[in-house]
């Protein structure tokens, strides 16, 4: 227990610190910076740990594409819901309230001009709100971890997405 | 035994507490505040005994918390196993003290968390949340290494002044 007190220690601990403290902040800065500026062609909405996407959204040529329905027990009806007019895609988290599963709605924008194609989960259940706090996304990928729905962006050239 | 057992209860109340109140304005942040009792188990007792107080306290905070085997639960426990082997293989090495060992058990913590919330939605996407989940586990991990440095010095006193 003696080594509580160890300046030696103590000076390593700090260089430890600063160190640590630049790299990551570097990395942050960089990634802060560089990731995501450029154009998205396409943005995917997965459910569970599933790698095909249910939805996929094409801001190139301005499509909506339901692939599947949402496996989803009896009695919740049936999903996605996809909404052209006010551009909204419901779909059916895992979050339950009082037992009763939540829904996801997730806000798309196609680009127009200047402003790029962007994604905005708008309404979510969970303890934290993370995704839907994220606000809007013109490509870092928006994960509501409770409700197991994710939004990747990508490139719609090949029909396998890279996951 | 019966202290271990305290400091058990102690980092449950700590887990829930934090997990109701945000410190940090960063939504899913936390200061990891339970973690200090973690390390003064690991300086204090063992490396066997913090694992399994590790292990306890994410199990018992998701039970209570209804949380159990949810997405939650599983990144908790990932982050803690990865946490609690860092901690216990730097205090080991007795290179760095418990202010470097807290840093980089709550930058393992991060890493672990990732690693889970990778099986949970089988997919990498997940990763693009590490850079600044990392960038503010620095200072949090320094908090908690500070706190428990400032505990294990007043209990070593109070030990000191028992035996003799």
């Amino acid at each position: 227990m003696t080594e509580i007190r160890n300046t030696s220690k103590n000076k390593r601990d700090v260089l430890l610190l600063v160190i640590l403290f630049l790299l990551v902040g570097g990395v942050y800065l960089v990634f802060q910076l560089f990731a995501f500026s450029g154009d998205q062609q396409v943005a995917n909405i997965y459910y569970g740990s599933s790698s095909d996407p249910i939805v996929t959204i094409d801001f190139v040529n301005f499509e909506v594409t339901k692939r599947y329905n949402q496996p989803v027990p009896e009695g919740y009806g049936s999903f996605p819901l996809i909404d052209l007019d006010n551009q909204t895609i419901t779909l059916l988290g895992d979050y339950t309230i009082g037992g009763e599963r939540q829904i996801v709605v997730i806000k798309y924008t196609f680009a127009t001009g200047e402003h790029r194609g962007s994604v905005e989960i708008i309404e979510e259940q969970s303890p934290n709100n993370i995704c839907s706090r994220e606000g809007v996304s013109t490509g870092k990928p928006l994960i509501c971890l409770p409700n197991r729905i994710r939004v990747e962006f990508g490139s719609n050239d090949s029909e396998d997405f890279v996951v | 035994m019966t202290l271990l057992a305290n400091f058990l209860a102690i980092a449950i109340v700590l887990n829930i507490i934090e997990s109701q109140i945000p410190v940090i304005p960063v939504p899913g942040a936390k200061l990891g505040i339970a973690n200090v009792v973690t390390l003064i188990v690991l300086y204090v007792y063992s490396f066997k005994d913090s694992a399994s107080l590790m292990l306890l306290r994410v199990l018992l905070v998701s039970m209570l918390t209804g949380k159990l085997l949810s997405p939650i639960f599983v990144m908790s426990l990932s982050g803690g196993v990865a946490a609690t082997l860092a901690m216990g293989f730097f205090k080991k090495t007795n290179f760095f003290g418990v202010l470097g060992v807290s840093v980089i058990g709550s930058v393992f913590h991060c890493i672990g968390q990732i690693i889970g919330g990778i099986f949970v939605i089988g997919s990498t996407a997940v990763v693009f949340y590490l850079p600044i989940m990392l960038f503010l586990s620095i200072p949090a991990g320094a908090l908690t290494g500070i706190i428990a440095q400032r505990f294990l010095v007043i209990w070593q006193t109070w030990h000191n002044e028992v035996e003799s």
